[in-house]
């Protein structure tokens, strides 16, 4: 995936080293309290194989580079502002990482948390 | 770090606010006071930028978010603080817009939360309301970055629990609280190494400031219009303004380029300035100084002086305003383009535009933006995007006028954040009937329903020169012929362009109609079209026939037929 072709050889990125940078990327906006697995099956797998991106899912069909995000957010904040922030920094850090034009971010808000009861 | 002096008359008025308790109705102005500082400081933050994230500009994300927390109170009595604050937080919540927004709105949840039962706000619980509204936002993200608007609340709540050691009087600690926090912001650069390089302060801790310090110039009685004298990096002054907004008084411009031998105290360079002249403006660079200020005739040499002996001048330019005012009323006033003033939460129309003319016609009927539409009539993407990027609201509403920019056009609403609507209008005179049904403060949805309704009003026509022969709908073109298209289709060829005027008006059953507008390109005459229009006339009795100059370029004439 990610191909480019030098001079020299050709340049192969990996989903996941697109998947990592999303997650940190994800990491650093704010309002977002941590990324959740799709489902138990993963959660489980990300468990034991330790996974660096848990929650980010990377699909590359040859053309086009879609990626998930599945967010916890803080309750309290805007959810859809926090949302757009997420899809707008991470689209922002992979393609100014990577030089790689992505076709779709969906942003998947799976949960909130509540932090302080009052 | 910037000095705060509290001089005589400040003690003075601080004892007369003393004396109103601090309840909801106090908090409501002060949100109010907040508001309307960060609003008149909204492009200095703004320009503070560093990320290139389409995120919106910090400070109108913050002016919104704000604005959207005083629209939810500005109705309300309630007289109990506790009250009031929970009413400004869900209001700032529901109108957060980008990442500081959203820290705000958090900001603002914790600081209510504190004073939940409360009838009014006193200085322990102001302090604990800091230190809640700092745990409530760094609760908010997994990595927090320090050096942003996070170490601004995190240094204003600790500046309160000093405060709070020195008096009790809430206001006294506000007092303390908006020249740390000036100083937090002023260190951010160091915490923060993207903002060294861009030698910049963090733009979300600088509104964050520019609320509370609007806060406090509310209780001191100082205007909350004017914006305070602060550095701007050079590149970011816009001295182009001059023209627009001068005064009596205000005859000479002066720009000084300085090199200061000792580090220049800004409170007491601004003041020295404010009793010479107007419209001062302060820009830093690399060690140098540019100094903008506009001086009475018998003044003009004092700026200059007075900089002289703080420093080592590089450059000076003096510019006579008063000659260049009169140097531009004779010239065609249509030199310069005068587009709406749009304020947070209004709508913002771009309108494309292939000529000066219809330009300024659409910029009179409300236009906010122009994007030129240029020879080929092909505006890129983030030309248009460009348009309104920058305007202080996010409800925008691009006319296209012409069938190959709507591509370009939903390109532009992909990518943005804000919330554009696209009115489809496929022609110039498609545009300008839009135009006349839009209610800038309007809800957006219903303002382009409308707009797009009203589309079909109007028939357009199009006048020009053929450059091949062809047939098409049963009309033959020899190439050079004069042709006219109604509503895009090629109805009819003629040898000339009076023929194919009235031919077309024929076709679109101008009888019917009531008003007929010529708007006529740069490749015809004026006179050619008043003559043109005057054996319309003649033709057409009953309707009323209009002339304007449109500009475009490659047809001669646009007709509207209403």
């Amino acid at each position: 995936m990610g191909e480019e072709t030098t001079t020299l050889g050709c340049i192969y990125i990996s989903p996941n080293a697109v998947a990592t940078i999303a997650y940190h990327a994800t990491l650093q906006s704010y309002g977002v309290v941590g990324l959740a697995p799709k489902n138990l099956a993963e959660g489980l797998a990300h468990t034991i194989t330790k996974e660096p991106a848990r929650g980010v899912s990377v699909r590359y069909d040859g053309e086009n580079i879609d990626i998930d995000i599945f967010i916890i957010v803080e309750y309290g904040t805007r959810i859809t502002s926090v949302a757009t922030s997420v899809a707008n920094t991470v689209r922002f850090n992979v393609e100014k990482a990577l030089g790689l034009r992505i076709n779709s971010i969906d942003v998947h808000v799976a949960g909130l948390r509540i932090s302080d009861l009052d | 770090m910037s000095e705060n002096p509290v001089s005589e008359s400040r003690v003075y008025r601080l004892k007369q606010m003393q004396d109103l308790p601090l309840d909801g109705q106090a908090l409501k102005r002060l949100v109010e006071a907040g508001l309307t500082w960060l609003r008149t400081n909204q492009q200095l933050v703004n320009a503070l930028n560093v990320f290139p994230v389409p995120d919106g500009d910090t400070g109108t994300n913050m002016v919104l978010t704000m604005q959207s927390a005083y629209t939810e109170i500005s109705d309300m009595g309630h007289r109990k603080i506790g009250e009031m604050a929970a009413a400004v937080s869900q209001g700032a919540l529901m109108g957060a817009r980008g990442n500081s927004g959203v820290i705000l709105s958090q900001l603002w949840r914790g600081f209510a939360r504190t004073l939940h039962e409360q009838e009014v706000l006193d200085g322990p619980s102001l302090v604990r309301a800091f230190a809640n509204a700092r745990d409530t936002a760094y609760k908010g993200v997994v990595r927090p970055v320090e050096g942003t608007i996070l170490t601004v609340a995190k240094d204003i709540a600790t500046a309160a629990e000093a405060a709070l050691k020195e008096t009790q009087d809430p206001i006294e600690i506000l007092a303390k609280v908006v020249p740390a926090a000036d100083e937090s912001v002023q260190h951010t650069p160091e915490l923060l190494p993207v903002l060294k390089q861009a030698g910049v302060v963090d733009a979300g801790g600088k509104g964050l400031y520019f609320i509370l310090e609007g806060m406090l110039r509310y209780i001191y009685g100082e205007p909350l219009d004017l914006p305070i004298a602060t550095l701007q990096p050079i590149t970011v002054m816009n001295l182009e303004n001059a023209m627009n907004t001068i005064e009596p008084g205000q005859d000479f411009e002066i720009v000084a380029d300085f090199y200061p031998f000792q580090p220049l105290n800004l409170h007491d360079f601004y003041s020295t300035l404010e009793e010479m002249g107007t419209s001062i403006q302060i820009g830093e660079g690399e060690g140098i100084y540019r100094l903008h200020i506009h001086v009475p005739t018998e003044k003009r040499y004092q700026p200059i002086d007075y900089v002289m002996g703080l420093g080592t001048i590089t450059k000076v330019a003096l510019e006579n305003l008063l000659a260049q005012m009169n140097d531009i009323d004779h010239k065609s006033k249509g030199d310069r383009l005068e587009l709406a003033n749009i304020e947070p939460g209004q709508i913002a129309v771009v309108a494309v535009s292939p000529g000066p003319g219809l330009s300024r016609i659409f910029a009179s009927l409300g236009s906010a933006a122009i994007v030129e539409g240029g020879h080929t009539m092909n505006p890129s993407t983030k030309d248009i995007l460009e348009a309104f990027e920058n305007l202080p609201t996010d409800k925008v509403v691009i006319l296209p006028n012409n069938k190959n920019i709507i591509l370009a056009a939903q390109q532009a609403k992909e990518v943005t954040v804000k919330n554009v609507r696209i009115v489809p209008s496929q022609t110039i005179p498609q545009g300008l009937t839009a135009m006349l049904v839009l209610n800038p403060n309007g809800d957006i949805e219903t303002v382009a329903d409308k707009m797009e309704k009203s589309l079909g009003n109007v028939k357009t026509g199009e006048i020009t020169v053929a450059n091949r022969s062809v047939e098409i709908d049963g009309v033959t073109v020899e190439k050079d012929q004069v042709i006219a298209l109604l509503d895009g289709k090629l109805v009819l060829s003629a040898a000339s362009v009076e023929e194919a005027c009235l031919g077309l008006l024929e076709k679109a059953n101008a009888a019917d109609h009531e008003l007929i507008t010529l708007y006529y390109g740069e490749d015809i005459s004026h006179t050619r079209v008043n003559h043109i229009a005057d054996m319309i006339r003649t033709t057409y009795p009953a309707q009323e026939i209009e002339v304007q100059d449109g500009g475009q370029p490659h047809y001669q004439l646009i007709v509207s037929i209403e």
